[in-house]
């Protein structure tokens, strides 16, 4: 691999994506920045709906209708891919920035077999002489660890194992020596040994190859086992991000350290209630005024109701969209021993215009969400 | 209990294979292990949805598995279920108030404002708004659905509630809210779960008790607390090792126990111990690929089925 670590290698600037639904415009990614360097790895997490698929699937102009890009640039070593054509585009897809998806299952074509899947993934890109591309077939599948390798290239998808087709469609990935491969919860489908062992297995080709990858998950362990930089997205937007360590010892948005509390660890040492974050990530066609997190937040101000926060430094290289930040939020209003956790229960901010009583033929969603409680 | 599914010409499907344990009133009892090992067979088993091959299936006194017909269908008033999926196990063209009620009215226990008045008592149990009986599935989301299921099955006031898997189809800021909701329910209506999960975080945070499968083979019973400080299976071991952990200085020093090759087909399950073929520390051929290691307490209320337990120890950290 060439150029320097500092070196992006993708760079995202301003990406929104929306979905035109006949309900309205779903704003499912708003304003995303970010940049990935060469031989990086980058961790998007977020839960369903926060837009990290989408993201993915942007940069490789993969949004299918009625979705489509409505801003930014996305530059791929200095080149817009959303400005380039088509055919431009469908080279480098695969062969500069491959993908992998959660079920490979479907990523597979059940009708042929996995040696024949592989060399068209080859043959789809470079010029490459008949009669290497079986050998280097072969070499692709050993290098991802599958076992006997040279017998099971007759072999076809169904007679793989979950975990060997994801090495499967990983080695189709590596096919053409892509520069970052996008990782979309490639072991979520997975037992969790099995995805011990993928993950092992993307992190040697991180050190070996130098493969950039962007990591996209919802579980904050595999990212905090693999990831060396994380993005945090909620409704949409990016609300944090920062280095491993800092996101994960000192977050500073009030979402990424609630999502870090309320998980439970196999290696607590007594037994705790867990702090659960109260509600439902907001509808998309009509997000809340101000900060998104707003109707969830323990902390908010009356300027979270009113005022969209924009990303700003709160450490070297860490950057959250947050008025409060958690460095406030512990010193003044005692995050460390907050018991509950429900909406302005830190700072006692209620919302600005009280909540209608509950409307017993209310048809519309909104109140529905609004209405779940965490009980106690 | 056995469990063996003739899958036709002649093979048998070993799902569950010789499997003895108890659940104590008030308990929760955790049942780890990974696709196919058979828990969510145990759990049908359990409930009587599927019959065993042979065994004995003993609720609060009462030989399940020797009951038919009606006497039957009175004992699951106390034995309930939560399933995984809270999209597939709600009827979509049903109320949510009719489908809280359908027990109560299968049972033919309550009926008209008495009914009524209980459906909405457990909506607000399960912290949903009482007023919300007239709506569909389709207008609530997952983690709400999830609720709905868990009112569902706490209308007969049972004893006993299998969740197979109630929380993995969720978020993780939901996940955590209806673990703490189930955690209230049982203390409020001395509740005994049997919960199975393949996320061995959620099940130690939950459990007092946790069962290890591994092809239709209970390997490892112990209290939650010590199987998590110290294990006599190897399987336990690498399960274990292997779960991610949201602390990336942790994540630097893992050390994972690897298992070889993949999980034995259970048609032909493998002699001797079943886990030999992967097992980083068996003795092949040899005791492991011979005999078939028994259940055995290892320490106080610990029980392991592995001829090397010690080695487990001492090997393998």
């Amino acid at each position: 691999m060439t150029g320097s670590v500092n070196d992006p290698v993708l760079e995202v600037k301003g990406l929104s994506t929306s979905f035109f639904t006949d309900d309205g415009e779903v704003k499912a990614v708003r304003d995303v920045s970010f940049d990935l360097a060469a031989g990086e790895t980058l961790g998007i997490v977020g839960e369903s709906g926060c837009g990290k698929s989408v993201t993915a699937l942007s940069i490789l102009g993969l949004v299918a209708r009625p979705g489509r890009v409505v801003a930014g640039e996305i530059l791929f070593k200095g080149r817009d891919l959303l400005s380039i054509d088509r055919e431009e585009l469908r080279q480098i897809r695969g062969r500069d920035i491959a993908m992998i998806f959660q079920d490979p299952l479907s990523s597979l074509n059940p009708v042929h077999r996995i040696g024949a899947q592989i060399e068209e993934a080859m043959r789809a890109h470079d010029k490459i002489a008949s009669r290497e591309v079986r050998p280097r077939g072969l070499d692709l599948l050993r290098q991802v660890h599958v076992p006997d390798a040279a017998r099971r290239v007759r072999d076809y998808p169904h007679q793989f194992s979950g975990g060997m087709r994801q090495r499967v469609m990983i080695a189709m990935g590596l096919s053409n020596r892509p520069e970052i491969l996008i990782a979309d919860e490639p072991t979520t489908a997975l037992d969790v040994t099995v995805q011990a062992q993928i993950l092992q297995l993307l992190r040697d080709l991180n050190r070996d190859l130098g493969t950039s990858i962007i990591l996209i998950t919802h579980n904050l362990g595999v990212v905090a086992g693999l990831c060396k930089r994380v993005i945090v997205m909620y409704a949409g937007e990016i609300v944090e991000e920062g280095s491993t360590e800092q996101i994960f010892d000192a977050p500073q948005h009030p979402y990424t350290w609630a999502l870090l509390r309320s998980l439970p660890r196999v290696d607590a040492d007594r037994h705790e209630r867990l702090r659960s974050i109260e509600g439902l990530p907001p509808d998309l066609i009509a997000p809340p005024p101000g900060c998104k997190f707003n109707p969830r937040c323990p902390f908010r101000l009356e300027r979270c109701f009113r005022e969209d926060p924009e990303l700003e430094p709160v450490g070297d290289g860490h950057v959250a969209a947050c008025w409060v930040t958690m460095k406030r939020a512990h010193a003044e209003m005692g995050a460390g021993s907050l018991v509950d956790t429900g909406p302005g229960a830190a700072s006692g901010v209620r919302p600005p215009i009280a909540p209608e009583a509950p409307d017993p033929s209310g048809a519309d969603g909104q109140d529905v969400e609004s209405e779940t409680q965490d009980r106690g | 209990m056995v469990k063996h599914f003739n899958v036709g010409v002649g093979a048998v499907c070993r799902a569950v294979d010789g499997v003895s344990f108890e659940i104590r009133a008030g308990e929760t009892v955790g049942l780890v292990g990974e696709s196919g090992c058979g828990k969510s067979t145990l759990a049908r088993v359990l409930t009587q949805l599927t019959p065993p091959t042979s065994g004995r299936v003993v609720f609060d006194g009462v030989e399940l598995t020797g009951l038919r017909g009606e006497s039957l269908r009175q004992q699951r008033k106390h034995l309930q279920m939560i399933f995984q999926d809270p999209f597939a196990s709600l009827d979509p063209r049903m109320t949510i108030g009719d489908i809280i009620a359908e027990p109560l009215t299968n049972f033919k226990v309550m009926r008209g404002k008495a009914k009524d008045a209980r459906v909405q008592e457990l909506l607000r149990v399960v912290g949903l708004n009482p007023y919300f009986n007239n709506r569909y599935p389709h207008e609530f989301s997952g983690g709400q659905r999830q609720r709905i299921g868990i009112a569902r099955a706490l209308a007969l006031n049972p004893k006993l509630i299998v969740c197979d898997e109630p929380v993995s189809a969720l978020d993780v800021s939901i996940q955590a809210q209806i673990i703490n909701l189930l955690e209230d329910l049982q203390a409020e209506f001395h509740l005994t779960y049997l919960f199975i999960a393949h996320d061995l975080s959620v099940v130690r945070h939950i459990s007092q008790r946790v069962l290890v499968m591994y092809l239709g083979k209970i390997v490892e019973i112990a209290p939650s607390d010590d199987l998590y400080a110290h294990q006599y299976h190897p399987y336990t071991k690498a399960l274990l090792s292997a779960v991610p952990l949201p602390d990336p200085r942790v994540e630097s020093q893992r050390r994972l126990v690897e298992l070889s090759g993949e999980i034995p087909s259970p048609l032909h399950p493998p002699s001797g111990c079943r886990f030999h073929t992967r097992c980083p520390i068996a003795q092949v051929p040899g005791v492991c690929s011979e005999d078939e290691p028994p259940l055995e307490e290892k320490a106080v209320g610990h029980f392991a089925a592995c001829h090397l337990s010690e080695r487990v120890r001492t090997d393998l950290s």
